[in-house]
């Protein structure tokens, strides 16, 4: 394999495979180009996932936000949320977490905020990475550096938050499975189960530096061989299972059902639509076509965006706060108004289990009452260079059908969908294709076929 | 100012002025040549007290933990407090986060082996060949190291060290009254709880804050201690100390507010040291011959080295010398604490010796042979200092000649010594004689020559 697969820089941010790929010139650079983004002096608030190489990059970030004349607040190890609400808790500037989210514990990454925690716009994304490309830096005289500080209050705060949205009390009475993944959930989960009264099982709850008890990632797959399993065993009312940094979830029922990571989104679109005021559901154009028949059925809209947390940012700056419902992917990441937007699974476990108390229905019930879907996800490996003839390629087969390209290629037919793009986050080129009722089998293989050709 | 001064990468490290130059990435990058070299395992870190320390501690940290050191932070302490808790510690090595007597606005990274001494002339050749190829070492997750910290046990160790050479005891007994400007640098706390608390003297310290920027010229110079030579005599002190911000150069004060010259400071350790242990010494070739003085006093030989402690102590190693130093750089070199610079070595033996002999600090320098000195500098051009050279060597016909470093021309009754500087763009000239007039005479003729 090229090096390529091991690093990854793109409007994301930075990622990749430490020691491999990703190597501290890399930090310090793109933390450096943060620096500089962020002008003169102010305070930055750093945190990071448990991984090894978590100390080795925040000592990278810290000295190049300090170079740049910043004072850096460091959380500790603490989730990407608690970081958000850090920085919109003060006066930061903006922060920066560090940590690989749902990628295997080799991996690291950073993920850069702005003012009030949110993510970068796109263009704020672009010139992060043409300050980087340049190496431009302004570093700060010698007598004008910034200080660090350590903050471990951060976890606590944030806690704090959840209870003023969240009744901790009436969500006692139910029995919650959890898989920690060995990451950040865990501090802030047991936490509640021990001061709050939550009546959480946890697994993989001891964080982890160097390996995870299985690999952290938020989809069904995973929740169908490590979670579900055990919801019978426990009892449990439903099954929740994060990411490292927290920001994501996926879910079981009652019954020791693996739901698909579609749905989180779907199940609290419904709610927050059926709770208003916002009409408006922002959401990628790889997600789950039932979000729409779901927001039709509330009088909602759905308003589809390009993947990424940064479209995700542009696309909420050009509505009022609250004309928006929710935003979210069909990821598992889902983010709440009642929750300053911000990707966090836990805040969107403590919202369902709040949509099944609310409706005095379990996690089953609730989700049985939705049509059927079947979606089909696949990624092929390919070299940039052949993309553009691939797309055209694909876009020529279907010249009647409803066409966009604001992300990639998506072709809408009248009972199924397909999306074909470039991830951001690998070289690798995605396809998705969905239909209601059965699994577009046919449709799901031609394409595959289609993209390995030019491989 | 050019670049070339505010930034420079050699063989002896890196070292610069921060905020532009002395970039954190520089110094990270520099950390992983050194984590490669010295290879997987403890690395001692620490540093002075300069604002830009705790930034490039971060970076050093990191460069150090991704090529797979597991890094000891120990905090704010003297150089010489560093290499000998790298030593004690059996470490991998050590970085020591300090520009010394530089201004404020630079700093360096100081770079020790496993024994705590300076990498010699191979090794750090070496060093700059994997730091230029970025030829680094590159740890994954599962092999990450991580960070320690011990903020206590390295002033500890150093003083035991140090306290094996003296007699604490009748030094305690005296209560000396002792003045100390620490320039607010990284021996400042040491230095104030070695005196007052281990040594029980009457501490007048002055810039004793390691929170506080340098209130000084760093450089511990006669011209720049005008505030301990007014606390000297207002406190009736016996002697006083100033050190630089890393602790390891040392200049003292007599009773009287005079700052003796800082070879005869060298002179005087020597003397302390030879008498209990007749030995080699080696010390510099701009240092005084009052050493050899002194040594033949006590019929010892003494060796000569390049200018640079580095040099000086590959020199001591290899001929077994039992102390030796560098005359105008005020650094005492004992290695029976350490191969390196040490103020702390230095106050204990001068207190000791006082403490025995009952002598005042200007009796003691009374005592020391007479010779008139004077140091100074020229720029030159490139390109221009071998002709510079032969004029000079020409000018003094009859004279012997040295030339490890730069030329040294040596007459019976005086010498003269000029060399490029390894720091700055200029030529340093140093001459010595027995009386003023030939001083002067010779001086003014190499002036005249260059």
């Amino acid at each position: 394999m090229t090096v390529k697969t091991h690093l990854r820089i793109s409007q994301f941010g930075l990622r990749g495979i430490v020691g491999r790929g990703l190597t501290p010139a890399h930090v310090l650079d793109f933390s450096a180009a943060f620096g500089t983004m962020l002008g003169a002096r102010s305070k930055v608030i750093i945190g990071r996932d448990p991984r090894a190489s978590g100390q080795m990059i925040r000592e990278g970030v810290a000295s190049a936000l300090m170079a740049c004349g910043h004072d850096v607040i460091d959380l500790g190890i603490v989730s990407t949320p608690v970081i958000q609400h850090a920085i919109a808790a003060t006066d930061a500037r903006g922060g920066i977490s560090i940590g690989a989210s749902h990628m295997a514990a080799e991996w690291n990454a950073l993920k850069f905020f702005g003012e009030q925690g949110a993510y970068l716009s796109t263009a704020e994304a672009d010139e992060l990475l043409d300050i980087y490309h340049l190496k431009g830096f302004e570093f700060a005289p010698w007598n004008q550096l910034g200080a660090y500080s350590r903050d471990d209050g951060g976890i606590g705060r944030y806690i704090g938050k959840l209870a003023e949205v969240f009744d901790f009390a009436a969500l006692s009475g139910f029995r919650v499975l959890v898989d920690c993944c060995n990451g950040t959930s865990a501090l802030i989960l047991s936490r509640l189960r021990d001061q709050f009264g939550l009546n959480l099982v946890l697994i993989n709850e001891q964080t982890e530096g160097r390996a995870f008890a299985h690999e952290p990632a938020t989809d069904q797959r995973t929740v169908q061989m490590q979670l579900a399993p055990l919801i019978k065993h426990v009892g449990a009312d439903a099954g929740f299972l994060f990411d490292v940094d927290s920001d994501r979830v996926a879910l079981a029922t009652e019954n020791g059902e693996a739901v698909s990571e579609e749905l989180a989104l779907v199940l609290l679109a419904d709610e927050m639509l059926a709770l208003g005021p916002g009409d408006t559901v922002i959401a990628n154009l790889s997600t789950t076509a039932l979000l729409d028949e779901v927001a039709a059925a509330r009088k909602g809209r759905v308003v589809r965006i390009a993947v990424g947390r940064n479209s995700a940012a542009d696309a909420l700056s050009g509505f009022r706060r609250e004309q928006v419902a929710i935003a979210g992917e069909g990821t598992g990441a889902v983010m709440m108004p009642q929750f300053r937007f911000v990707y966090d699974g836990i805040a969107s476990m403590l919202a369902i289990l709040t949509m099944m108390k609310r409706r005095g229905q379990s996690l089953g019930t609730i989700l049985s009452a939705y049509p059927k879907y079947s979606i089909l996800k696949g990624e092929v490996p390919l070299e940039s260079h052949r993309i553009p003839q691939m797309m055209d390629d694909i876009e020529s087969r279907y010249p009647d059908a409803r066409k966009n390209n604001l992300d990639g290629l998506r072709i809408d037919f009248d009972d199924a969908w397909f999306h074909v793009r470039v991830s951001q986050t690998a070289p690798i080129v995605r396809v998705i294709a969905e239909r209601r009722g059965d699994p577009p089998q046919a449709l799901f293989e031609e394409l595959m076929d289609t993209v390995r050709s030019y491989n | 100012m050019s670049r070339a001064h505010q930034l420079k990468i050699s063989v002896s490290g890196i070292r610069g002025v921060v905020g532009g130059f002395f970039t954190p990435n520089l110094a990270c990058a520099f950390a992983q040549a050194f984590g490669t070299y010295v290879g997987p395992g403890r690395v001692v870190l620490g540093r002075d007290t300069r604002a830009s320390g705790p930034m490039l501690e971060h970076a050093v940290t990191c460069g150090l933990l991704s090529s797979g050191c597991e890094v000891v932070k120990i905090g704010i302490a003297p150089t010489p407090t560093v290499q000998v808790y790298v030593a004690e510690t059996r470490a991998r090595g050590g970085i020591a986060i300090t520009a010394s007597h530089n201004p404020p606005e630079y700093n360096a990274l100081k770079l020790f082996n496993a024994e705590g001494l300076f990498f010699n002339h191979y090794e750090r050749g070496e060093l700059l060949e994997l730091y230029h190829q970025s030829a680094f070492s590159r740890v994954e997750n599962a092999g990450m190291p991580g960070i320690r910290f011990d903020m206590e046990s390295a002033p500890r160790l150093h003083i035991e060290r140090v306290l094996k050479h003296v007699d604490v005891d009748r030094i305690r007994r005296r209560r000396f009254r002792v003045a100390l400007d620490g320039v607010n640098g990284a021996g400042s706390e040491m230095s104030v709880r070695f005196l007052r608390d281990t040594l029980n003297c009457e501490l007048h310290a002055i810039s004793v804050n390691p929170n506080e920027p340098f209130p000084r010229e760093a450089e511990p110079k006669p011209e720049v201690l005008g505030d301990l030579r007014a606390l000297i005599v207002r406190e009736n002190c016996d002697i006083a100390f100033a050190q630089d911000p890393d602790g390891d150069r040392l200049a003292v004060g007599d009773q009287t507010g005079r700052i003796l010259d800082n070879d005869d400071v060298l002179a005087l350790a020597v003397d302390c040291v030879l008498r209990r242990l007749p030995g080699p010494v080696v010390v510099n070739l701009t240092t005084s011959s009052a050493i050899e003085d002194i040594a033949a006093r006590h019929n010892c030989k003494v060796y000569r080295s390049p200018v640079g402690e580095a040099n000086v102590v590959d020199r001591m190693k290899s001929v077994g010398a039992v102390i030796g130093g560098e005359g105008s750089n005020g650094g005492i070199i004992f290695p029976a604490v350490q191969y390196c610079r040490d103020s702390y070595t230095g106050m204990a033996m001068l207190l000791d010796r006082m403490a025995e002999t009952g002598m005042t600090a200007s009796q003691m320098a009374a005592a020391l042979p007479v010779y008139h000195r004077r140091l100074g500098k020229a720029g030159f051009e490139h390109g221009r200092l071998g002709a510079l050279m032969q004029a000079l060597e020409a000018g003094f016909p009859g004279a012997r000649i040295d030339r490890r470093d730069g030329l040294k021309l040596i007459l019976g009754d005086g010498w003269i010594h000029v060399r490029a500087s390894n720091t700055e763009p200029i030529l340093r000239i140093a001459a010595e004689a027995r009386t003023m007039d030939r001083l002067n005479e010779l001086y003014g003729q190499a002036e005249r020559l260059l």
